[in-house]
């Protein structure tokens, strides 16, 4: 049995037993298809400047499962993910320090490509930002740019029956992306971050700014997606996070001024029925500020 | 702060539940002294509670499961409604086993007893009501360190019954009472030691409600039984 202070030091790393139990990548995959890469991150603090932002964030991201970022406006949930992809140091000043595995490979090492890391971990952005291209080229542009010289056919196809938009807009593949509806454009997005073949997706509030319909949509593709890839999405819709996720993090700021720390980390059914910590409990039942 | 009419409508629920609570008590009470003095005309007071009881019970959980619709509750909120969902149904079902008892008092006012079987019983009822009591206080008041001394107070209402039991099925010669009163008498000894049970589950949801570790550690008390199957005590 484990004791209060394993507990304890479990709860405040961020790291739940079944995750150090299970090794990234051995569970939750599909029969007969490779076992998708999760993340591990240690001790990861970000910078914009001189000002810390995020500070001391470990935690396991499992492979195949969601998870949820919480926490209120400000908290560094946003900054934390784009970390996961070296898009946070594309802004000036911005910096990262720490440790971040892809697998076996740590994304800020010297000999890490960034454009690599970011077509392996690929990234989704809260308002949908289509290419004014086709709905086709808009899947297919990332992966021609990469090289691809599979069945460029196959690969829309496959790609937007992932992002479960196939069926909506296969009969005007050569229409606008624009020409999608707030919702399918979000789709559209999600289908040409698989196209490049992720093995992590990022999500920045998918759904905030899609109306009730389109946000169930998103929500179920999510749950197809984890069946073949890694999902972490931040969201203010703690609703959200419940039904969708198999982990949640809690980002939170204790005072004014300090940076943005994880919190608390557990299981979603722990964190949305008897979380451990007070701030959490009062952040998740609307009792916060 | 936040959501204060959501807290205010959740107020609201668990002073209708404790309410309740202090009817079932009242009954409770009621009982204990019909059962004291062979008292017909108070256990007659208690004919139609069952009735009033569900339908209060009823209102709870609807008011329960409006809020769960329209508030989405999670964590201690999520808890609470659980919890007064699950009180609501054992102080229901204490006031229909006390309804129970009081019909069967005034439909055998008149027959003969056996005394030590009388005694037996009325201690019974009245370490039911104590229990009864107590878990409803351990709920209203959170106490989650009594609510583990409960369980203890409820193993004497248990070795009641059992004695109220052999007292049952082995009379004294020429003694045990009418028969029609001996078979009630067996059924009154069965709901009083279920109103206990009652008590302890609800002091026990206390548990629940404030730690989120009673339906685990109940499980794990389940799975860790010892079961005699064989009676012979291995």
């Amino acid at each position: 049995m484990e004791t209060g202070k394993i507990r304890e030091e479990r709860r405040l790393s961020g790291v739940s037993k079944d995750q150090r139990d299970v090794r990234q990548g051995d569970d939750g995959a599909p029969p007969g298809e490779a076992p998708t890469l999760g993340m591990k991150i240690e001790d990861l603090s970000a910078f914009y400047g001189s000002f810390k932002a995020v500070t001391d964030v470990s935690i396991d991201i499992r492979a195949n499962k969601v998870t949820a970022l919480i926490g209120p406006s400000g908290c560094g949930k946003s900054t934390f993910i784009r970390c996961l992809n070296r898009m946070h140091e594309v802004l000036p000043g911005a910096h990262a320090e720490g440790r971040v595995m892809l697998g076996d490979q740590d994304i800020y090492a010297k000999t890490s490509d960034p454009v690599n890391i970011r077509r392996r971990v690929g990234m989704v952005f809260q308002k949908p930002n289509p290419f004014s291209k086709s709905i086709y080229e808009n899947v297919a542009w990332g992966a021609r740019i990469n090289g691809y010289k599979g069945d460029m056919d196959e690969l829309v196809e496959r790609s937007l029956k992932h992002a479960a938009l196939w069926e909506e807009v296969k009969d005007r593949l050569k229409e606008s992306g624009h020409g999608l509806s707030g919702g399918q454009q979000q789709r559209l997005c999600i289908a040409r971050t698989l196209a490049v073949e992720p093995e992590v997706i990022l999500m920045d509030e998918p759904a905030s700014a899609l109306d009730p319909v389109s946000t169930q949509k998103i929500e179920d593709t999510m749950e197809q997606l984890k069946q073949s890839y890694t999902v972490v999405i931040v969201t203010h819709n703690m609703q959200q996070a419940a039904r969708i996720s198999d982990y949640t993090g809690f980002f939170y700021i204790e005072n004014m001024g300090d940076p943005g720390r994880l919190w608390e980390f557990d299981g979603t059914e722990k964190m949305f029925s008897n979380p451990e910590r007070k701030e959490t409990e009062d952040y998740v039942t609307g009792r916060f500020g | 702060m936040p959501r204060e009419t959501f807290q205010q409508e959740l107020d609201g629920l668990i002073s209708d539940l404790l309410e309740l609570g202090e009817e079932v008590e009242a009954s409770l009470e009621n009982m204990v002294r019909a059962m004291e003095g062979r008292d017909a005309g108070i256990a007659r007071q208690e004919l139609g509670v069952d009735i009033r009881y569900k339908a209060r019970g009823m209102d709870i959980e609807r008011e329960c499961m409006i809020l769960q619709a329209r508030q989405a509750p999670v964590a201690g909120d999520l808890r609470l409604l659980y919890t007064v969902q699950s009180v609501t149904n054992h102080l229901v079902r204490s006031g229909t086993l006390c309804e129970h008892i009081c019909q069967a008092i005034t439909e055998t006012i008149d027959s003969e007893r056996d005394e030590d079987l009388e005694t037996a019983l009325v201690e019974m009822a009245r370490t039911a009501r104590n229990v009864f009591n107590e878990g409803l206080d351990v709920f209203k008041n959170r106490d989650i360190e009594r609510a583990r001394d409960l369980q203890a107070k409820d193993d004497k209402v248990d070795l009641l019954y059992s004695e109220a039991m052999n007292l049952i099925a082995n009379p004294s010669e020429g003694g045990g009472g009418a028969p029609e009163w001996r078979m009630r008498a067996a059924l009154m000894v069965h709901y009083l030691e279920r109103i206990s049970d009652h008590g302890v589950d609800i002091g026990g949801s206390a548990v629940f409600l404030v730690t989120g570790q009673r339906i685990e550690d109940a499980m794990q008390q389940y799975l860790d039984r010892n079961v005699d199957y064989d009676g012979d005590g291995t």
